[in-house]
């Protein structure tokens, strides 16, 4: 299966076969991007018309109008708030939690492992519904504030488990001869340890950030009065309100999944490789 | 082991951490001298402490309080809801809307799982041995599930659309008409449409995992099988699916276990209708609580939904643990 690379008629034809299958598959999976994008560079008179034939007609009159009167441009400012200090939140008490979870003894430390990997468990659906009258009565409801220490806490568990799992890796001979040295248990920490987890921290960085700009229920729930409305509930406020509106909506769709899509691909081996296959190996 | 999105990342990091614990031995604490244990003990307090204070205030307590709440009648106001013991649980086995919810829970588990494993290991074996030329087509599997679940289901809105939608157009052009439908609107087909997007957008998932899991297949072993004669399903089912097997049951629990708690998909494509054919524990839960205001009724049904999802997270979790462990021989 994986030496098929022969060049025998049969190879070659195989070979041809399978990356034409592959094509396919791949327009399938990309179809839909394709049709966002599509739609949303219409014009007004073609969505009437024609609102999801490919590429009839080109024009930027419903990205302006997604952007100017639906709002858009607001919600992807308020969408970087939400994921931008919620995820710098949580790659940094992670790697700080990791590393003392790791390699730090102090009393207590199983039970409270324990209660962060039970936040690996419990769907976010169980506590959702108390959390919102604890916002409530604590003043945070509705504000950034809020949001982000709740977006920060639904990825610590895992920020941690991830964290953990590299500081465990390091070998011990590397802080005992930074301690040798005359190094501090904080300068074995932030000067030696820290360094060594920064490829680990960055993959950590682009997946909660992208987990955290595509939460839905999150801001749904815990910003409900609209002045930090972020591009998710913005664009399903948007659908609810004017479903007939489809060039509006596509631009909207594309708007919200446009910086997905460039972290996505710039960052590919962040995403993949960084947690998933490195994950996999052992 | 693990629930929802970011968790599934979770089980997929678990091995380093098992050959942690395996292979390295735990560091004597012997040889350190006392003033160093007494700075680490500190140290290790006050870096774990910021994250615990997030952990107890926005997880830990919320969740003690939702035990409270399915033992309580409380509708949001109330300063001093009264206990009501079980009630909350009795509402459950004789609520008509819920036994519908939890089959299409249920459908949603067997489907959504067996959809998503079968596609990703067929693309993950199809794109075993594509070298560098590879890397296009990894992109365009593993995007839609970065997507965020809005935006997909609004695009696959449009392609179920009854009059326009792709789907409809296409199945009259291969001549199949006949089965035109606006198939979120029809009771019939509304919660299979919304599992097609789910399973659309998962696959990607599965196939990444089980392509990384093939990549540290033993080839050697593969090819001796084939030079004795054994075709390409023996190989398949006698060489290749026995050494991915710990990643598959990882896999196949991240997915099952994200059955239980389904909701944006599904909330934004239908809202559990057309009147609740695709409703599931999760919308269920959610209208009731911050639409009926029920709050105490609907964090039972989400209790319920945690000790559904909890065993079969063990159970799998375990078999998985068991069966790495086997092949490390440790």
């Amino acid at each position: 299966m994986t030496t098929d690379r022969g060049s025998s008629p049969r190879a070659r034809t195989e070979r041809t076969a399978k990356h034409g299958l592959l094509i396919v598959l791949s327009l399938f999976a990309v179809f839909p991007i394709v049709l966002t994008i599509s739609t949303a560079l219409k014009t007004d008179a073609d969505v009437t018309v024609n609102p999801f034939g490919f590429f009839s007609s080109f024009s930027s009159e419903n990205i302006v109008a997604a952007w100017v009167e639906g709002g858009f441009s607001d919600y992807v400012l308020n969408s970087f708030l939400i994921s931008v200090p919620s995820t710098v939140l949580v790659v940094a008490l992670s790697t700080m939690a990791g590393y003392a979870f790791a390699r730090l003894p102090f009393p207590g430390r199983g039970v409270a492992f324990y209660l962060v990997m039970l936040g690996l468990l419990v769907p976010f659906f169980t506590y959702m519904i108390p959390l919102y009258f604890q916002l409530r009565s604590l003043g945070l409801l509705d504000t950034l504030l809020g949001v982000n220490l709740v977006l920060a806490t639904t990825g610590l568990a895992f920020g941690i488990f991830f964290m953990r799992a590299f500081f465990s890796d390091l070998p011990t001979e590397l802080e005992q001869a930074a301690r040798i040295d005359g190094a501090s248990e904080w300068q074995i920490f932030s000067r030696v340890m820290v360094p060594l987890v920064s490829s680990g921290a960055g993959a950590l960085g682009v997946f909660t950030f992208l987990q955290n700009w595509n939460n839905f229920l999150v801001p749904l729930l815990y910003v409900p009065g609209g002045a930090y409305r972020p591009l998710t509930t913005g664009l399903y406020l948007f659908l609810g309100g004017r479903s007939i509106d489809i060039g509006p909506l596509a631009a909207g769709t594309l708007i919200t999944i446009l910086p997905v899509v460039v972290v996505f691909v710039l960052l590919q081996k962040q995403v993949t490789q960084g947690f998933l296959s490195g994950a996999v190996k052992g | 082991m693990t629930l929802g999105i970011p968790a599934a990342v979770t089980a997929a990091a678990e091995p380093p951490a098992a050959r942690d614990r395996r292979h390295r031995p735990r560091r004597p604490a012997l040889d350190t001298p006392r003033a160093t244990r007494r700075a680490q003990t500190r140290l290790g307090i006050a870096l774990v402490a910021p994250a615990m204070v997030l952990v107890v205030t926005f997880f830990l307590v919320p969740l003690v309080s939702a035990i409270y709440y399915a033992f309580v009648d409380f509708n949001g106001v109330n300063p001093n809801p009264s206990f009501v013991g079980l009630a909350n649980f009795a509402e459950l086995f004789q609520d008509a809307a819920l036994w519908p919810a939890l089959c299409n829970n249920a459908i949603w588990i067997v489907l959504g799982t067996a959809g998503p494993i079968v596609i990703g290991l067929v693309l993950a074996l199809l794109m075993w041995g594509v070298g560098r030329s590879g890397a296009l087509y990894r992109v365009a599997f593993f995007l839609p599930y970065v997507l965020p679940q809005v935006a997909v289901g609004v695009v696959w809105g449009w392609i179920y659309d009854p009059v326009r939608g792709w789907l409809n157009q296409a199945l009259e052009i291969i001549g199949l008409g006949a089965l035109r439908t606006g198939w979120l609107g029809n009771p019939d087909t509304a919660l299979y449409a919304v599992l097609a997007t789910a399973v659309w957008a998962t696959s990607g998932f599965v196939f990444v995992i089980l392509l990384a899991a093939l990549r540290n297949v033993d080839t050697e072993l593969v090819d001796a099988s084939r030079l004795d004669g054994a075709n390409t399903i023996q190989r398949l089912w006698f060489i290749v699916l026995p050494q991915i097997m710990p990643v598959f049951l990882m896999v196949t629990t991240i997915t099952l276990v994200g059955g239980f708690s389904v909701f944006d998909i599904i909330f934004v494509m239908t809202g559990g209708g057309p009147a609740g054919a695709s409703d599931v524990l999760g919308t269920v839960a959610y209208s009731e609580a911050f639409q009926l205001n029920r709050i105490s009724y609907g964090t039972t049904i989400a209790l319920v939904i945690t000790l559904l999802a909890i065993p079969f997270a063990v159970c799998l979790n375990r078999l998985q643990r068991r069966l790495s462990l086997q092949g490390t021989g440790a």
